[in-house]
């Protein structure tokens, strides 16, 4: 069905508007020219294998030891996914009226190409759009016009996700090559992600963590990895200790949280240092590959971190849950300033009493065909 | 000339001050000329008078504001203060009006353009000619103003806040691009000084305003998307009780709009609606009037009330077309106001010829520093919000706020911007007293369409003490002039305010877009209305008892009497016991004030209140005469005790008492009388009906209950007295003069199908409306209610006043009371039959997040 949103999320964001095809959704009036770096899609190209092995551990808070002995089995180049996200709403009283939009599916960019996608709503809605939002996410938009007692919402997607690489020159800028100058042009789609956002305050807290793992002259990608990492050690996995709507600061206070609030100290740190990061939502392959762990926040929808590393590199994806550079694992479906940008569902029901949720996730690597 | 000076009682020191009506060397500027003679020529009494008669008109009109400080929430019905208009214009010149016009057309056609490429290609932020930064950290900024409308108008009617510097040149002191204010009393004030100065305003040649309303409702109906031909056109207002509420009133009713609130309109089926009691009716264009982030609360703020969930989708579809669009605010940030002469350079490579004051935006470093070292220089403003907040004067505050005040600017400098003070001209103004020379700012309205930028030829004009007060908001209640742009030759005199349309319509009967919001407050307004006059009858009957007799306090009918009040809540229930005779001494005293008593909730005043509530909430479907006799009653009503022996405050007598009693109940009737002969018997009339019959059948069951049982000896006066109540002694005395028996009156006030006090004229009533009106689904199936009706009417028809006249040993009227009982246990099964089918429309919502945590 959604011919449409198969098309190359970077072409989505790198044209000038004029030059899109006029059957696209419409274009992203924010786009950067073609002289400016490319905003590249959320999978990033991530750092070549070795790195990836010496930092995945296993769960980081299984208590146990848990060496990160994973062989460096050369991962695959590429791993396609099927993927299925399904939400269940049960309400107490009946509904009249719901609208709601969905930020679940996957777009073709970056690293990731999605092959199909499509969403199953029951009962059926009554109308129905689809539309780019600002950052290039494919938003579904639907209405329920009859009263219903439950809404079910599943959407499956077949994707390809494509092992990045970096050359050796490429790995060698340096951290403050990445920071805004002040002169050229400027591409507001990285600019942007150099502030504050709603959920996310930049402040000298947080750049006074992050100097140890930036000092003058070190290797963005060096850097980058090193803060990930102390975030995975001084933070405690804790589904508990926080909730959705707990601000960056008393995640950062508490040193706990999950996937989001990890996600967003650590935005936090890179943009208090005048770095561009942005929040990234999607999901971890559910079965590990033989020989290694299941990854923390697999069956559900995770998120992690991509910094701007300079015109060379683009954005590298990092995953602070799991102390690791985003490669194959790693789905990307949504980018954001932060978790508000890219919720995955919001809506507004009239009615409905009290309700009760139910969300699954599968991501099942397919075989190699 | 001696005389002449102190008349204009101006001191004005040309070395600070800009007189507009004379020049440094104290002579009458020319176009001040015909004016400054005219008013020297009606003097101070006739100005007096003339001034009078402005107030007078503002009354009559109700052209009121809700004061938008804060701290000024009070009880509703008071919170309304009258609006400020001096007798005396504001004067501008023809030919510096056409500079400014010029200075105007370009910096809306400059605001545009940034608009366009901010929610579009963001070449600004590119180049570097705006701080990326400036509107990343604009709280009012959301990402989904992108995807909207590519490549449609943005700004439709805007505003621009200016004054004029020591050296003459007119500044913009603020831009307005979201919803400007203003619109509607800057139409009334035109309307009333055209009508206190008829001849001077025709012989000054001063410009109409007339053509440019024309072009805004020709303009709005071309924005529609469907229906071009005759679309439905909206006008967002807050929920009521906003600072736009008399306006948005205004405007709405002036330009034939539906004026609507968000809990009115709904998206359905990615179509925005307008919930009427026939149904759900599409919207084709809607005139926002409130926050642009209050538009939709799905995609923008979730907490908003204001908006209509599901709005944005329906512009991305293009089923609506929104006015300004949404995210135009961005337009008016103050921080952008020190960018503006960048951007048109930028972009049409010329400087502004209508510059800004002096602006800098405090988050660029360089700026923020020059700011620092001149603080005394400049005024600090939030750089976001358009506030009512004074703007900070660091030499105003003392030394821990004004420390407290840099520690913020130093933390969080992208939030101020510091703008360099301006002198502000000063203006003749009527204080109500003597002339005075006020400091005075302006608002002019922009209309762009597509065929070029129209200048609204006037401005709302307003006065204050210093230029602080007046970066104020319109709504903090300083004093506004007309703004007459004078012209030495005729202008076009065939345009006028009242409308006039060329196009045919086709003819319409009927009326089925009643907002079922509007439909509640109608049918309230109809049951206040029958309430007020009903207790004020019970009142004033008593009243005249009391004051007639010595002995009154023997008198059985008083006794029925003052149980009917206290039973009908006039008075302290207490007075409905038996310990009467113990209270009685105090009657004579409590009844008089219980007119003006606010404790008792549905005592006269509290009831007034009510029904004013409730016509200030529908005013737009009432006519001008009906509002104002509601407002002039309400005032009569409220007006202080002034003892004419002493001049002072006092307690209301008996007769004060009868007097205004007397004088509300011939108000209320005009009131009844306007609605049965003015208003077209469409849903607004039946909901008004509805609520009166429903409201007089239970007070004719509770009246006849509380008079009549049970039947005692003084019968006589006993019935005469709730003839006098029912309005129905004089019919009585017709039929059967002088003999008073049980029978015939309950027949006149129970059985009596052509007497319209009687609860069979009632039933009757009802039941004819509730033939009429809308039959599409809802909660309650009509079926129910015709069938609860029909009971009613079977009841009372079939009933026979002889047999309700039995009386049985005891007294008892048990025939009588046992109808009247059934009857006032159905009366509220109906109003809640009727509330649930037609008028609740309010469910509560809830947010969907799709996560478990």
């Amino acid at each position: 069905m959604n011919s449409s949103s198969r098309s190359n999320r970077q072409s989505q964001i790198a044209p000038s508007p004029t030059e899109m095809p006029a059957a696209a959704p419409l274009p992203n009036p924010a786009a950067p020219n073609n002289t400016l770096p490319p905003a590249q899609g959320a999978g990033q190209p991530a750092i070549q294998n070795q790195t990836q092995s010496s930092v995945t551990g296993g769960p980081p808070n299984s208590g146990t030891a848990v060496p990160p002995n994973a062989p460096p089995a050369k991962p695959p180049s590429h791993v396609t996914y099927q993927i299925s996200h399904q939400t269940e709403y049960n309400y107490s009283e009946p509904v009249a009226v719901c609208q709601n939009q969905l930020r679940m599916q996957p777009v073709t960019g970056g690293n990731l190409e999605c092959q199909d996608t499509k969403v199953t709503i029951d009962p059926d809605p009554n109308s129905w759009d689809e539309h780019r939002d600002y950052f290039g996410n494919l938003v579904t938009t639907f209405s329920i016009e009859s009263i219903h007692t439950a809404l079910r919402v599943v959407v499956k997607s077949r994707v390809t996700v494509a092992a990045p690489s970096i050359s050796e020159s490429d790995a060698s800028t340096q951290w403050e090559e990445a920071l805004d100058h002040g002169q050229g042009p400027l591409c507001p789609t990285v600019a942007e992600h150099r502030y504050h956002s709603p959920r996310i305050l930049p402040s000298e807290t947080f750049a006074a963590y992050a100097r140890p793992s930036f000092t003058p002259g070190r290797r963005i990608l060096e850097g980058a990895l090193d803060l990930t990492r102390r975030i995975h050690q001084d933070f405690a996995y804790d589904v508990t200790a926080t909730t959705v709507d707990t601000t960056t600061e008393e995640a950062f206070q508490l040193k706990a949280g999950v996937c989001q609030d990890f996600a967003h100290v650590e935005i936090a740190c890179l943009r208090s240092i005048g770095l561009a990061a942005r929040y990234v939502s999607g999901y971890l392959r559910t079965t590990p590959p033989p020989g290694k762990e299941r990854l923390i926040g697999a069956d559900e929808s995770h998120a992690w971190v991509e910094l701007y590393a300079g015109e060379k590199l683009g954005w590298l994806g990092l995953d602070p849950t799991n102390a690791c550079m985003v490669s194959t694992d790693h789905i990307p479906i949504c980018i954001g300033r932060d978790y508000g940008d890219v919720s995955p569902m919001r809506g507004v029901v009239l009615g409905g009493g009290t309700n009760t949720l139910k969300v699954s996730v599968d991501v099942e690597p397919q075989p190699i065909r | 000339m001696l005389q002449a000076s102190s008349f204009w009682n101006a001191p004005t020191n040309p070395a600070s001050d800009f007189d507009e009506r004379v020049d440094a060397t104290g002579k009458v500027r020319a176009h001040w000329a015909m004016m400054s003679s005219e008013l020297e020529s009606l003097g101070t009494p006739l100005l007096h008078t003339r001034s009078r008669a402005v107030n007078q008109f503002i009354r009559d009109n109700g052209v009121t504001f809700q004061p938008a400080e804060p701290g000024h929430q009070s009880s509703q019905g008071q919170m309304n203060r009258p609006w400020r208009l001096s007798v005396i214009p504001f004067l501008f010149e023809q030919n510096e009006w056409q500079v400014l016009r010029e200075g105007l057309i370009e910096r809306t056609r400059l605001l545009e353009t940034v608009l366009n490429d901010l929610l579009g290609p963001q070449r600004l932020i590119r180049e570097r000619i705006i701080p990326g930064q400036l509107l990343w950290s604009d709280p009012t900024y959301h990402r989904a103003y992108h995807e909207l409308d590519p490549g449609a108008q943005k700004l439709h009617v805007s505003a621009t806040d200016l004054a004029r510097d020591i050296d003459g040149q007119w500044k913009v002191i603020g831009d307005r691009t979201r919803a400007p204010s203003g619109l509607g009393y800057l139409l009334e004030n035109r309307v009333v000084t055209s009508r206190v100065m008829p001849t001077l305003i025709r012989r000054t040649n001063t410009h109409r305003l007339a053509s440019f309303f024309e072009t805004l409702n020709d303009h709005l109906r071309l924005q529609a998307k469907s229906k071009r031909e005759n679309p439905r056109i909206a006008l967002l207002t807050p929920p009521s009780g906003s600072y736009r509420e008399f306006e948005d009133t205004y405007l709405a009713r002036y330009l034939g709009l539906l004026l609507a609130q968000g809990s009115d309109l709904a998206v359905r089926g990615g179509e925005l609606h307008m919930k009427t009691l026939g149904g759900l009716k599409p919207i084709q264009v809607l005139w926002r009037h409130i926050s642009d982030r209050h538009c939709d609360p799905l995609e923008l703020n979730p907490q908003s009330v204001e908006g209509v969930t599901g709005l944005l989708r329906c512009v991305r579809r293009q089923s609506v077309a929104v006015v300004n669009t949404v995210g135009s605010v961005l337009a008016q940030a103050p921080a952008l106001m020190a960018y503006l002469g960048k951007a048109s350079e930028f972009f049409f490579g010329k400087s502004l010829s209508l510059p800004s004051a002096e602006t800098y935006w405090c988050g660029d470093a360089n700026d923020l520093s020059f700011v620092l070292q001149r603080l005394d220089e400049f005024v600090f403003r939030d750089a976001y919000m358009v506030t009512n907040n004074r703007p900070i004067v660091t030499d105003e505050l003392d030394a821990a706020s004004r420390d407290a005040f840099l520690a913020k600017l130093k933390s969080t400098p992208e939030l101020y911007v510091a703008q360099r003070r301006l002198q502000f001209s000063r203006t003749p103004l009527w204080s109500g007293e003597s002339i005075e020379s006020r400091k005075v700012a302006l608002r002019c309205f922009q209309l762009t369409t597509p065929s070029g930028i129209n200048i609204l030829p006037g401005a709302l004009a307003r006065a204050g003490k210093d230029e602080l007060d007046l970066s104020r908001s319109l709504v903090s209640g300083g004093m506004t002039l007309d703004c007459w742009i004078t012209s030495n030759r005729p202008v076009d005199q065939h345009k006028t305010l009242l409308k006039d349309s060329k196009a045919t319509i086709s003819i319409r009967r009927g009326g089925a877009d009643l907002p079922s919001r509007v439909a509640e407050h109608l049918f309230w307004l109809g049951r206040y209305a029958e309430r007020a006059e009903s207790a004020a009858r019970l009142l004033r009957t008593t009243l005249l008892r009391i004051s007639g007799e010595d002995n009154w306090e023997t008198l059985s009918d008083v006794r029925r009497l003052v149980y009917a009040l206290a039973s009908g809540g006039q008075i302290e229930p207490s007075y409905a016991v038996d310990s009467f005779s113990v209270n009685l001494p105090t009657v004579e005293q409590i009844l008089p004030a219980s007119v003006l008593d606010r404790a008792q909730a549905r005592g006269l005043c509290r009831t007034m209140d009510s029904i004013l509530h409730n016509a200030a909430s529908v005013r737009d479907r009432l006519s001008i005469d009906a509002y104002r006799i509601i407002q002039r009653a309400a005032r009569d009503l409220n007006r202080p005790v002034i003892l004419e022996a002493t001049g002072q405050p006092g307690q209301v007598t008996i007769n004060e008492a009868i007097d205004r009693t007397g004088r509300l109940i011939v108000d209320l009737l005009a009131l009844a009388g306007l609605t049965s002969e003015s208003v077209v018997r469409t849903h607004v009339w039946q909901f008004i009906e509805l609520g009166r019959r429903i409201e007089r059948a239970e007070n004719i069951c509770d009246l006849t209950t509380t008079m009549l049982c049970p039947a005692t000896d003084s019968g006589k006066s006993i019935c005469e007295a709730a003839l006098e109540v029912s309005d129905c002694l004089m019919t009585y005395r017709s039929r059967y003069i002088n003999l008073v028996q049980l029978a015939p009156v309950i027949d006149l006030l129970i059985t009596d199908e052509t007497n319209p006090r009687s609860l069979q004229f009632q039933i009757d009533r009802i039941a004819s409306l509730m033939d009429k009106l809308p039959t599409t689904e809802g909660p309650t199936g009509s079926d129910a209610i015709l069938r609860l009706v029909s009971s009613l009417q079977f009841r009372v028809t079939t009933a026979d006043p002889t047999k309700l006249a039995t009386i049985a040993k005891d007294g008892r009227l048990e025939h009588l009371q046992h109808l009247l009982e059934e009857v006032a246990d159905d009366l509220p099964k109906l109003f809640n039959q009727i509330n649930a089918r037609y008028l609740i429309h309010t469910e509560s919502t809830q947010q969907l997040t799709g996560t478990e945590r």
